[in-house]
């Protein structure tokens, strides 16, 4: 027991050690770098000063909002849309036979090779954004759902159709649940990637959010401020992570309890 | 005893593209209300498949098959029987993993639209019998394979159908495992009593359990022998007509012992 506690200990000042020696590191090449890139202390200032201090009217807060919403919007279409698609391609043959080869098609293009064309159709306002990260996250809630639905134990199936469930009931009581795990993880897998249109998106022409500060900060030569952006960028991606795994938790309790 | 089931002349071919595969091969038999009717065959041969053509989830290539509701004055009551009005216990259990023990029992009769309260106490009575009463609230994932199978067969009694059909049920259940639950069973059974065909490739097992024996041959199955132990319950393993029977029917097949 005791020496236990002792061993985590020694592996949590293992991990404290690296962090500080990747700060050591980051000091050092700053210093010697003669400018180019800022000290870890000027970072930490620069996002202090960003909290109150806007940039092109905001703060690093209000693009921070500006860009999860466009995300939570767009992710939540994707969503219903994704989920309702891939179970349809997953139950109905006739369905996958039809619309199956279309979604074959459009699959392998990257969403950030949409930007451009959708930027032309739809201009530079709030709608491109939203449209490319439904794009980008629309796409592994298919896939997903679609594999949930079709790796479905059929004995699963044939238990259910034994109790007496019809067809519909066996969507709903029995597809939908058995695949809910693989939907799930379909979700995480979107909002990452969704929150990687958004940035691109926006770097290539907005007015607001994080993706247009990291621009700015290039613009402007200020390569503090794009540090701050980046490091927020990784923080909010850990944070959507970790939340998405306790939201499954709490929805597939089954799997872990 | 009346009949409850008869079978005639019941063939099975499945055409694939290798060429046909006949797996019955006129199977006639009758089944006797409230019997416990042990089926008994090697491995490979067309057990399974017949259980599915009478649980309605498969269906045959030619031959009839009559369910008996009733005997009345001396005019039989002959119905077609549809699906969720048969109980099955499959060999891996077939549990809903997103469902809790008493969520499982009670699906057949969710399924059938009734309401929350009355199938609650119906699934709890299911579940005493099969002796799982503390673990109403748990997964299946949490339950030892023995007791997987104890909630498999609370689930189909649950359905409220007065035939039972049993695939192997304790087939992926280690030996010490499989003896209790042998015992068990007819526990069960004599407390309720439903019609139930029990697919079975042990010898020892169907001896120990059946009222009859139906020996079948290899594949394609055909309906080799028929066994009726005359053996006071319990029977013992270790008794001479016990094994002289064993010894019979073991002389009669290809299985091994």
């Amino acid at each position: 027991m005791k020496t236990n506690i002792l061993k985590n200990k020694f592996y949590l000042g293992l991990s404290a050690l690296s962090v500080l020696l990747l700060l050591l590191a980051w000091t050092y090449v700053s210093i010697s770098g003669g400018g180019l890139i800022p000290t870890p202390f000027e970072t930490f200032k620069r996002f202090i000063e960003l909290l109150y201090k806007p940039v092109a009217n905001g703060t690093i807060f209000i693009h921070l909002l500006v860009s999860l919403k466009r995300v939570i919007i767009a992710f939540l279409i994707a969503s219903f849309a994704g989920i309702f698609l891939g179970v349809m391609l997953g139950w109905n043959k006739r369905f996958n036979a039809f619309f199956g080869p279309i979604f074959e098609i459009l699959r392998p293009i990257p969403p950030i090779a949409w930007i451009p064309l959708v930027i032309l159709w739809f201009g530079i306002g709030e709608t491109p954004k939203v449209v490319i990260v439904f794009i980008g996250s629309f796409v592994p809630i298919v896939l997903n759902t679609f594999s949930g639905i079709k790796m479905i134990d059929s004995l699963l199936i044939s238990a259910g159709k034994v109790l007496g469930a019809n067809e519909r009931q066996l969507l709903w009581d029995v597809a939908m649940p058995a695949s809910l795990p693989a939907i799930l993880a379909g979700m995480k897998t979107a909002l990452g990637s969704g929150w990687m249109c958004v940035l691109a998106a926006e770097m290539v022409v907005a007015k607001q959010g994080v993706g247009f500060l990291i621009v700015r900060g290039m613009e402007s030569g200020d390569s503090s401020l794009i540090i701050v952006c980046m490091i927020v960028i990784g923080l909010v991606s850990a944070l959507i992570t970790f939340s998405l795994t306790k939201f499954e938790r709490k929805m597939c309790p089954w799997q872990t309890r | 005893m009346a009949d409850k089931i008869r079978i005639k002349n019941l063939c099975k071919t499945f055409v694939e593209k290798s060429g046909e595969t006949k797996v019955l091969d006129n199977i006639s038999l009758d089944v006797k209300e409230n019997e416990f009717l042990v089926l008994l065959g090697p491995g490979q041969c067309g057990k399974t498949v017949l259980l599915n053509i009478l649980a309605g989830l498969d269906t045959p290539t030619s031959g009839t098959i009559n369910y008996i509701k009733g005997n009345e004055n001396g005019k039989e009551d002959i119905k077609e029987m549809k699906m969720g009005e048969i109980g099955m216990v499959f060999q891996k259990y077939a549990l809903f993993p997103w469902k809790t023990v008493i969520e499982n029992v009670e699906m057949s009769q969710k399924l059938k639209g009734i309401d929350k309260e009355q199938r609650r106490k119906s699934a709890r009575n299911y579940i005493k019998l099969v002796g799982l009463e503390n673990f109403e609230d748990s997964y299946p994932k949490q339950l030892s394979g023995g007791m997987k199978q104890r909630v498999g067969i609370a689930r189909a009694y649950a359905s409220e159908s007065d035939i039972l059909l049993m695939d192997e049920p304790f087939g992926a259940l280690d030996a010490q495992t499989r003896y209790q639950m042998g015992e068990e069973i007819l526990k069960m059974w004599r407390k309720d009593k439903r019609t139930v065909i029990f697919v079975t490739n042990n010898i020892e097992e169907a001896i120990y359990l059946g009222d009859r024996i139906i020996l079948l041959s290899g594949c394609p199955a055909t309906v080799k022998a028929e066994y009726i132990p005359k053996l006071e319950r319990p029977r013992d393993y270790m008794a001479l007509e016990f094994l002289q029977l064993r010894k019979e029917i073991a002389d009669n097949t290809d299985l091994a012992l």
